[in-house]
């Protein structure tokens, strides 16, 4: 086994602002949240809030690399300006759009270099010396399976895979491919803040300013995720939880899916809108996401329109975890989501 | 005496007399246990500090059975959603029940618990007359049965070890007390796997999802059909299998495992007249499209089906269940009176679970058996036996007594 003893250089850690090497420099080069505001880090924010708005315009973030430490510096702002914006659709785009342009880099790059990614996020990735067998990378399938098991193309099933001491080959496009699926998990998690830390007069603003712009370009239904008609706060927890979980990437259960789906089509949404969202926050199959979707909307096949579980079942799967006051008294989440509704309604009235 | 007192005393001697936790039971403070007793109810969220508190309890409840969860928790005995989840071996059980024999026909019976229609062989999934899914089903753990469940697991370690790479010291192999094996993977690697990865796992070993187009076979421009891999991807993983795979099935191929398959008569045909030059092509050059008239379609589903040979029929829902709850190692079960019996992986071949898991050494019981077949235990052959009393050493009376085909008399 060979170690990586490629150094990253100051342009990697432009390119690749994510690593731990590049938040130990910018550690060092000791800028403070503070000094944003200050005009003499005007480029800083400045290339920020293009990084985040690049996010929301084209799902990809370029590379400036000619001023490397301002592209630095650039990332650790941006994160913080996508914080400030509160959005979850925005955190989701951007963590997206950087992983999805470090992908476009890595699958450039040298083996040594990738191997050294990999081993920044603990991966147990390695070179391939068998000429024989035409990969370039192994990997071990702990590690392949925390990647793959939300992908759902038939190539990614380890049972597709060759499989071999515990490692699984990849080709350089895979490896790039997985490790960007390491990338996006990791912002968002950093971009996971329970509440928002005190940020500059000047932050705030331009966290404003992208929230407008993705509302101009995006819309607020699809940022949101739902057509108006949809009172999301009229949700019974379960629904709630199901589409939180999902919406922060991760996989549900089959039982999950389909109270959630159904749920939806039931309470109105189009079930182009259910495919829409599906599409937004993960990445799905389409094909198959459609023929699920619009079968459980009675599109297809046996052309009745499936209603969610009641709670008796979601209870034995599992998938009803904090019910509340109202759930006492009724049994169906759609019988609560109905009964919310009403109360809500009038709410808005006010 | 009642023949369940007479079982849960022979019970209670066996973990006061001989009963030791030989396998080891890694953190055993972090684990849940849970126990099926003689009278009749289920104990769940127990734990224990250590070993020897264990054995204590054991020998002063003498249960018909003993669990332990898969699972790590920061509170072994709290409520399921307050326990704290700290990981999870990752197992495997194979029964005979999800092994096809046709022995079933001949020890198992089952009768619907509604309407009370009946019959032989392996349970069906609903009752054929009223459609319920009830039953109640008297099984034997018959050699023929627990040597096809054998065969299974043998295929599941050479996945575990060949293809997933664990060493010997991460895999332990147990007879389950029953009617198939249990296999344990215990080690850091797996500890914190989801149950999603799990099932990816199950998924790869009994060879769901599989399509041999990701193995390197794939439709040539022209009519022939290749493969395209080169001999050296035939030494690994699934190609290995399949690649192995093929050449069996051709070799062994009779007219009806061919059309089982969904092939036509012409192309059946022309596979049995060309047997010969399809495997020599097959080993010699790693190629498919030797033969014209077997295309592309064809090699599909012979792959397809070579593959459900080779994986391993497992249950699926055992392995994805990350809070499961297990027989525990050296226990006995309340079904035979055999214990769980731990061997080493690689004396998979020789092991004989009709020897290794008797518990009771000692003794002679007479009993009336009502109904029960003709079995070994040890080097002694019993039975058959019908509506008649007999003398038969501990191990055998238990045996029969447990699968409620007979009382002790006296
Ligand atoms: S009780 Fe019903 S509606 Fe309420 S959370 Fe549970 S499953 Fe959902
Ligand atoms: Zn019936
Ligand atoms: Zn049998």
């Amino acid at each position: 086994m060979q170690l990586a003893t490629t150094k990253f250089t100051k342009n990697d850690l432009a390119k690749y602002p994510f690593l731990k090497e590049t938040t130990e420099y910018v550690k060092k080069l000791d800028l403070k949240i503070e000094d944003l505001a200050n005009p003499e880090f005007a480029k800083i924010l400045e290339r920020a809030e293009e990084r985040v708005e690049e996010a929301i315009l084209y799902a990809l973030v370029s590379r400036k690399l000619r001023n490397e430490d301002i592209e630095t510096l650039s990332f650790p702002t941006a994160t913080m300006l996508a914080v400030a914006t509160e959005n979850s659709f925005i955190k989701k785009r951007y963590a997206l759009a950087e992983a999805k342009q470090a992908y476009n880099d890595m699958k450039l790059e040298p083996k040594e270099k990738i191997l050294a990614i990999a081993q920044n996020f603990k991966w147990k990735l390695t070179v391939n010396n068998d000429a024989e067998i035409p990969y370039e990378f192994t990997l071990h399938f702990t590690d392949y399976l925390r990647n793959t098991t939300h992908l759902r193309e038939k190539k990614w099933k380890l049972v597709n895979r060759l499989l071999s001491k515990g490692n699984v080959y990849l080709t350089r496009n895979e490896a790039a491919r997985l490790l960007s699926e390491e990338v996006r998990k990791h912002i968002e998690k950093r971009l996971e803040v329970k509440e928002l830390p005190k940020l500059p007069q000047k932050i705030m603003e331009t966290a404003e300013k992208i929230k407008k712009l993705s509302v101009e370009k995006i819309g607020k239904a699809e940022m949101e995720g739902f057509p108006k008609t949809i009172v999301q706060t009229a949700f019974p927890p379960c629904i709630q939880a199901l589409y939180q979980a999902f919406s922060s990437g991760r996989h549900l259960s089959h039982v999950g899916r389909f109270a959630l789906t159904s749920f939806l089509i039931n309470i109105g949404m189009p079930s182009e809108k259910v495919i829409e969202l599906f599409k937004n926050f993960s990445d799905y199959n389409e094909r198959m996401t459609r023929y699920q979707v619009e079968h459980i909307a009675g599109e297809r096949g046996s052309r009745t329109r499936y209603i969610p579980p009641k709670c008796e079942t979601l209870k034995t799967h599992g998938v009803c975890t904090s019910p509340d006051e109202l759930c006492k008294i009724l049994h169906h989440p759609l019988a609560y989501y109905r009964r919310k509704v009403k109360t809500a309604k009038t709410d808005f009235q006010n | 005496m009642k023949p369940i007192s007479f079982v849960q005393r022979m019970f209670r001697e066996y973990y006061m007399r001989d009963y030791s936790l030989s396998s080891s039971l890694l953190m055993i403070d972090r684990r849940e246990f849970g126990f099926a007793l003689f009278e009749g109810w289920m104990l769940r969220h127990k734990s224990f500090k250590h070993s020897d508190e264990l054995k204590e309890f054991l020998q002063s409840s003498a249960p018909s059975d003993a669990y332990c969860s898969c699972a790590y928790y920061e509170n072994p005995e709290a409520d399921m959603d307050k326990k704290g989840w700290l990981g999870a071996d990752l197992i495997f059980d194979i029964d005979a029940d999800h092994v096809p024999t046709s022995c079933k026909k001949v020890h198992d019976t089952w009768v619907c618990g509604s309407c009370g229609f009946g019959g032989k062989g392996g349970v069906p999934e609903k009752c054929p007359v009223c459609g319920s899914e009830k039953f109640n089903v008297k099984t034997w753990p018959c050699e023929v049965c627990l040597n096809s469940a054998r065969a299974e697991t043998v295929k599941l370690l050479d996945m575990l070890m060949e293809d997933f790479g664990f060493s010997k010291s991460e895999v332990y192999v147990f007879f389950s007390g029953h009617r198939g094996y249990h296999v344990h993977v215990e080690g850091e690697a797996v500890k914190t796997l989801d149950a999603v990865a799990r099932k990816e796992i199950v998924d790869y070993i009994s060879g769901l999802g599989f399509d041999a187009v990701f193995h390197g076979v794939s439709r040539k421009s022209w009519r022939r059909t290749h493969v395209l891999s080169s001999p050296s991807l035939n030494n690994l993983g699934w190609s290995r299998r399949i690649a192995k795979g093929i050449y069996d099935f051709i070799l062994n191929a009779e007219k009806e495992d061919l059309t089982s398959i969904g092939l036509k008569r012409n192309v059946v045909e022309t596979i049995l007249k060309n047997k010969d030059t399809i495997l020599k092509s097959w080993k010699g050059s790693w190629t498919l499209g030797a033969v014209k008239g077997v295309g592309f379609e064809t090699w599909r589903r012979i792959i397809l089906s070579c593959a459900q040979q080779q994986s391993a029929k497992i249950d699926t829902v055992v392995t994805t269940d990350i809070h499961r709850l297990i027989r525990l190692a050296d226990t006995l079960h309340g079904k035979t009176g055999l214990k769980k019996a731990e061997f080493p992986a690689s004396a998979i071949d020789d092991f004989d679970p009709f020897k290794s898991a008797v518990a009771f050494k000692k003794g002679v019981v007479t009993v009336f058996v009502s109904d029960a077949p003709e079995f070994r235990l040890g080097d002694e052959v019993f039975g058959p036996y019908k509506e008649r009393k007999v003398d038969l050493p501990t191990a055998a009376a238990v045996l029969l007594i447990c699968k409620g085909r007979a009382e002790v008399v006296g």
